[in-house]
């Protein structure tokens, strides 16, 4: 009994986890405590998000709890107490069938949607400008190619401690230079390492892509709201894999334009803005 | 034994030194292994005697400067193990003698013959898809814009059109036709026992095991030439992946021809001492396929590796 | 399962040799069986160490014991390392495999004695390579591998020079050999040393995992080895380009390689414990398995399936959408077979009457949290969720529930339904149970929360995380405490039944339990069926 009393609380724990999972985290940073995604910043993020926590997430509670509740009925109807003769049934060809069956149609059900939010992903669309990102070890490195005459190529290095609190930024999560992108506009991303494999990751964006030395891999996003966005680099890189945070700023196309023309300089007020910003993010 | 008395036909093995030794022996192959290719101490001259044994051994053969001995430790180890599979065989093949190899022991052999095959078989599927992948992607790859990706090239030239990948039809050939024939010799032998007409398989294994030679023979001239011309444009193992995957590959095959004569020299060596019956010699008949197998292995080869990779790219 | 004929064996006085001969020169399965379990002990001490050190490092945000960064990368993959081949493999397929299944099958020993024991000596030399590795240099940031249990290139190309990784090459590669011959061995005692009368169908859930599972070994370890070999010849200076993209080589074809192995090994892993499950839920329910047919042939599939879904690990490498398509469809089939078996075993329980000893309830427990690994594996199986989740905790959590929870409850399973037939003696339940809870809350505890960490993005093998995972990070870490002190009660309640000696009979468990080890003495003689057992014809399926 007491291993079934241990088991319920712990579903329960589960259960509740599962609910709370819909209308959490606000912050386009990750934040203490919180049990879900990251807010959604992008397009593609928003249909991960409603996926996951819509259709899978049910579904594997639900299993999870019926499981749970067939072996908890189990458990007390069929101990040696309760019943002192086993049964001898070994076969039910039906029930077999059944447990065959209903997992393929589940599984069925959760491919369609699946599908359609891969190929979504995974397909370029028009996009109306590129990044290059790099991966160093161990630090980021951004250029914008069709621009490459304006805004320089440039590094983006984690900031220190002191220097993180003095930003105001979070540290291991703040870089010196931040990527900047206009919010609305179909970016293209191109990655590519020059040596260790790196990850370009942000969870707002639901964009995670290898950096690979000797290949170019793609991916997209479309950021929907301005703000300072973070990830982390996301595959093991040696040393200071830990140490390479990314850091992405949204900005209004004119501000974006300013950027530009201003050489890509973090002297504007945009790198202002980003400091005001990450200290007004809720912590 | 206590109890019962034994009324099952199962091999029960006493104890034997040889797995122990043998782990034993595969310790200081490793050992062995790390010093010869990468070294256990830099060569600073600050402590010649450690250096001597545990700088990188490799660099000999390569011809830098600091000839030492770090080869000694991996030769040790083959060599042991070579003593302990020695005697671990030799304990088999009293057994075998001892008439410890009931049918039933037998048929195990069998099962445990054919999996080892299936095994090389897989390790050999690890290679030939990486020759595939590299074969099949690196046009794909190559067309990135250089622009951006400066290693585009690289792509492009390691499997680019005109490189000189070694012609199939002169050595290749007739590395294919020695193996070819080495298959029919060693069935003939296989035949030839079975009537208990040991002359024939006697002739039949001695021309199996000249043509094994003779294959690593024409390999060796090979590779050699290859290393000669690997300046001038010639594929080498170190040259890009066409090289590599091709020596690789190539290279371990050949271990297992190697493998395979000695083999098959050592079946010849029993069929030599009247070992072996017509009705029982399933040492010879697990050569003879491990024979084959590696017969099978060299066709695939020869026509991706040599033919098609080598004409088309 | 299967009733046994009327006729036991003997057993008396067992004519063993002496102590050298008997442990180092051993030609018998069931003592080299327990040179496995040892083993696998003493790897589970250094795994978990390296898992402990590692959960104190990351309790709090800030660099606490690692210092020098690399070495906590260092420990992270020895970790995976060791946990993976010297603890989990040894102790399912080298430990109980052998005890076992030619005790099930009605064999006097493995078809093979003395490449059994080759397969044994070869896992403490490989355990010696890779503990070498630690204190040579690795990379320019210190002694030992810091590239993952992975190991991909060209972080253990370039990035790791020096001699660490080829000490675990060659360890892996002895490794590799080892579970290689064992898979052999294996295979043909089960396919060649049944009992009369015991036809496949017949035969024990055990000896058919351990079948699969060896059949997983021999197709998969080779690739392994091929691509050890290839990264062996690529840290050579002078040597090969496989994965040098400079010479028109691919790193990735590395991962391709890998997981081609990976993915069946995490099988490998985890089938030994279903047949165990099998087993102990069976004995404790005193009911014959629900579906035996069904059991068995769902591991086949399991197997089968395993074996075209490996890139499912690779969604974020950048490959083709079609491919990731391809490989998200085709790993959700496994969810299917994986679904039958436990659906399997919760109807064997039903209408059973049902016991709640201390494998039963290892075994209940493996049933629920086990669920809770598969159902996260099919989450991750979404590539579209997957690059959300991918390389972050969640992964960790998820292999989490399906290895520290899945394979090694059922190691623990099978230990405690299994001692007393193995060593004669049982143990004190009472020290048994608190090991049992201690750790069922322990490894929920460190485990549980890496979900949410993981759905925050905390991405994994990172020594320092921002303050915004401290939290779920403290609870995890409290967690590896109590875990801790599960691990000691273990050893408490091995040393105790080892000194108090409460020796047991033959079929202790009663009613419920009968496959063959239990019409043998406790401990079995040490030749055990000279006389072969004859398996008759009316058993229940
Ligand atoms: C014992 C080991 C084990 C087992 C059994 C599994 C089982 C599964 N795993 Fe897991 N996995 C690992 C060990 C294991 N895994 C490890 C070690 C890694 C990380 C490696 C690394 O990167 O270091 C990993 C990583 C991993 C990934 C890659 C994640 C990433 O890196 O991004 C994925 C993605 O698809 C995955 C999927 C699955 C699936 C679908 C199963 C399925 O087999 C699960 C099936 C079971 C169930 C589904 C539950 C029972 C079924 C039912 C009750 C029926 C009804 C259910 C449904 C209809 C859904 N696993
Ligand atoms: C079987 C595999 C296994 C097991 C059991 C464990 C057990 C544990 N693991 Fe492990 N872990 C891995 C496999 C395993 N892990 C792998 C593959 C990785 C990825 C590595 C990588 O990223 O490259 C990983 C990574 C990993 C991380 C992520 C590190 C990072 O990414 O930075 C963490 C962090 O908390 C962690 C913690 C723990 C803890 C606290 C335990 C505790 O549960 C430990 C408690 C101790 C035990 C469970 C041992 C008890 C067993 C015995 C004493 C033997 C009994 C034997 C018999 C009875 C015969 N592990
Ligand atoms: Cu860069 Cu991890
Ligand atoms: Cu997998």
């Amino acid at each position: 009994m007491r291993l079934i009393s241990k088991l319920g609380l712990y579903v329960s724990a589960l259960g509740l986890s599962s609910l709370g999972l819909s209308g959490l985290a606000l912050a386009a940073q990750p934040k203490d405590g919180s049990i879900g995604f990251q807010e959604a910043a992008t397009p593609v993020m928003e249909r991960l998000v409603a996926f996951h926590n819509g259709p899978v997430m049910w579904i594997i509670t639900a299993i999870t709890i019926f499981v749970l509740a067939l072996m908890i009925f189990i458990m007390v109807r069929f101990n040696e107490k309760a019943n002192p003769v086993p049964s001898k049934t070994t076969h039910h060809v039906a029930l077999e069938i059944a447990w065959t069956i209903l997992p393929i149609l589940i599984l069925l059900g959760m491919v369609g949607p699946s599908m359609k939010l891969l190929y979504m992903q995974d397909r370029l669309p028009e996009t109306e400008m590129t990044i290059k990102v790099t991966g160093n070890t161990w630090y980021w490195s951004y250029e914008y190619p069709e621009m490459a005459d304006q805004v320089e190529a440039f590094d983006s290095l984690l900031l220190e401690k002191p220097d993180a609190k003095a930003a105001g930024k979070p540290y291991l999560l703040g870089t010196d230079a931040p990527l900047v992108v206009p919010v609305n506009t179909k970016v293209k991303v191109l990655v590519t390492s020059n040596n260790n494999l790196h990850s370009f990751a942000v969870p707002a964006f639901g964009v995670k892509m290898d950096a690979v030395p000797g290949r170019l891999n793609e991916t997209w996003f479309e950021v929907l709201r301005e703000g300072t966005f973070y990830g982390q680099c996301s595959e093991l890189c040696g040393v200071k894999h830990a140490y390479m945070p990314i850091e992405v700023q949204a900005v209004s196309k004119s501000e974006f334009d300013k950027w530009v023309r201003n050489g890509g300089a973090f002297t504007t007020n945009t790198a202002q803005n980003s400091a005001a910003a990450a200290s007004a993010a809720p912590k | 034994m206590a109890g019962h008395a034994v009324e099952h036909d199962y091999h029960l093995i006493p104890p034997s030194p040889w797995p122990f030794l043998s782990g034993c022996a595969a310790l200081i192959w490793g050992l062995g292994m790390v010093t010869f290719f990468t070294g256990l101490v830099d060569r600073t001259g600050d402590n010649p005697m450690a250096e001597f044994f545990f700088a990188r051994g490799l660099d000999t053969i390569q011809g830098r400067e600091g000839a030492g001995g770090g080869w000694i430790i991996l030769a040790v180890g083959c060599a042991f193990a070579a003593y302990v599979m020695f005697c671990w065989w030799r304990d088999v093949v009293r057994e075998a003698e001892a008439g410890d190899h009931t049918p039933v022991v037998e048929i195990g052999l069998r099962y445990g013959m054919i999996m080892f095959i299936v095994q090389e078989a897989m390790f050999f599927v690890g290679w030939f898809w990486m020759f595939f992948e590299a074969g099949l992607f690196h046009k794909f790859r190559a067309t990135w814009d250089t622009n951006i990706l400066e290693n585009a090239p690289a792509y492009a030239d390691s499997m680019a059109p005109g490189i000189t990948a070694i012609d199939p039809w002169h050595l290749p050939l007739m590395n294919t036709l020695v193996l070819l024939l080495s298959g029919t010799t060693v069935t003939w032998a296989h035949h030839a026992l079975i009537q208990n007409d040991r002359k024939s398989a006697k002739w039949g294994l001695i021309l199996t095991v000249a043509l094994g030679i003779f294959f690593t023979f024409l390999q060796g001239i090979e590779y050699i030439e290859a290393f000669a011309h690997r300046e001038a444009g010639a594929p080498w193992l170190s040259t890009d992946i066409y090289g590599s995957a091709f020596f690789l590959a190539t290279g371990f095959h050949g271990f297992h021809v190697l493998i395979g004569t000695i083999f098959l020299a050592v079946c010849l060596g029993l069929l030599l001492k009247g070992k072996f019956r017509p009705e029982k010699h399933f040492g010879f008949e697990a050569a003879a396929w491990y024979w084959h197998f590696v017969d099978v292995v060299w066709l695939f080869l020869f026509a991706f590796v040599y033919i098609i990779f080598g004409f088309s790219v | 399962m299967a009733v046994i004929g009327a006729d036991d064996t003997g057993y008396g006085h067992d004519d063993k040799p002496g102590f050298f001969a008997r442990w180092f020169y051993s030609t018998n399965h069931k003592d080299i069986g327990t040179l496995y379990l040892i083993f696998a002990i003493f790897s589970g001490i250094v795994g978990g160490y390296l898992s402990f050190m590692m959960r104190l490092e990351l309790g709090e945000p800030g660099v606490q014991i690692f210092e020098d960064l690399h070495t906590y990368n260092v420990f992270v993959s020895m970790h995976g390392l060791i946990m993976i081949f010297f603890m989990v493999m040894p102790a399912v397929i080298g430990g109980f495999g052998n005890w076992f299944v030619p005790i099930m099958i009605g064999a006097p020993d493995m078809a093979f004695p003395r490449m059994n024991n080759l397969s044994f000596w070869l896992l403490p030399v490989a355990l010696i390579c890779l503990l070498i590795s630690f204190f040579v240099p690795g990379s320019a940031s210190g002694n030992g591998f810091g590239g993952g249990w992975v190991m991909y290139p060209p972080l253990s190309t370039t990035g790791s020079p020096g001699p660490s990784f080829d000490f675990i090459i060659i360890g892996l590669l002895a490794a590799g050999f080892s579970s290689i011959f064992g898979a052999i061995n294996f295979i043909t005692t089960i396919l060649n040393m049944r009992a009369p009368g015991m036809t496949i169908h017949k035969m024990p859930l055990f000896a058919w995992s351990v079948l699969v599972t060896a059949a997983l070994l021999l197709l998969a370890l080779p690739v392994l080895a091929a691509a050890l070999f290839m990264l062996l010849t690529d840290r050579i200076e002078g040597g090969t380009g496989f994965f040098d993209p400079a010479r028109g080589g691919d790193p990735e074809m590395f991962q391709h390689l890998f997981w081609f192995f990976g993915h069946p090994e995490v099988y490998i892993m985890i089938l030994p414990a279903f047949g165990i499950v099998s087993h102990v839920v069976s004995t404790f329910s005193k009911k014959p398995i629900f579906g035996y047919l069904g059991m068995a042939y769902a591991m086949v599939a399991i197997g089968v399936v395993g074996f075209v879904v490996w890139a499912h690990h690779m969604y974020t490498v950048g490959m083709d959408v079609n491919l990731k398509a391809y490989f998200l469809a085709a790993t959700l089939v496994i969810a299917v077979p994986t679904g039958v078996k436990i659906f399997s075993w919760l109807a064997t329980m039903w209408g059973g009457s049902i016991r709640f000893t201390i494998p039963m309830m290892w075994a209940i427990a493996f049933i629920f949290l086990f669920v809770i690994g598969g159902v996260t594996g099919v989450v991750l199986a979404n590539a579209g969720i997957d690059v959300a989740l991918h390389d972050t905790y969640y992964v960790v959590a998820h292999f989490h529930y399906v290895l520290s929870m899945g394979a090694v409850f059922g190691i623990f399973c099978g230990f405690t339904y299994w001692f007393g037939k193995m060593f004669g003696v049982q143990y004190n339940k009472w020290l048994a149970g608190a090991h049992f809870w201690t750790f069922f809350i322990g490894v929920n505890l460190i485990f549980f929360p890496q979900h949410f960490l993981g759905m925050q993005g905390m991405p994994r093998r990172y020594v320092d995380y921002p303050e915004e995972f401290a939290y779920f990070n403290s609870i995890s870490t409290m967690g590896a405490y109590l875990t801790l002190a599960s691990v000691v009660l273990f050893f408490v309640w091995l040393a105790e039944a080892l000194i108090v000696r409460r020796k047991v009979e033959d079929n202790y468990w009663g009613e419920g339990a009968n496959t063959l080890e239990w019409t043998l003495s406790s401990p079995p003689p040490y030749h055990q069926f000279n006389q072969l057992p004859v398996i008759k014809d009316d058993d229940g399926h």
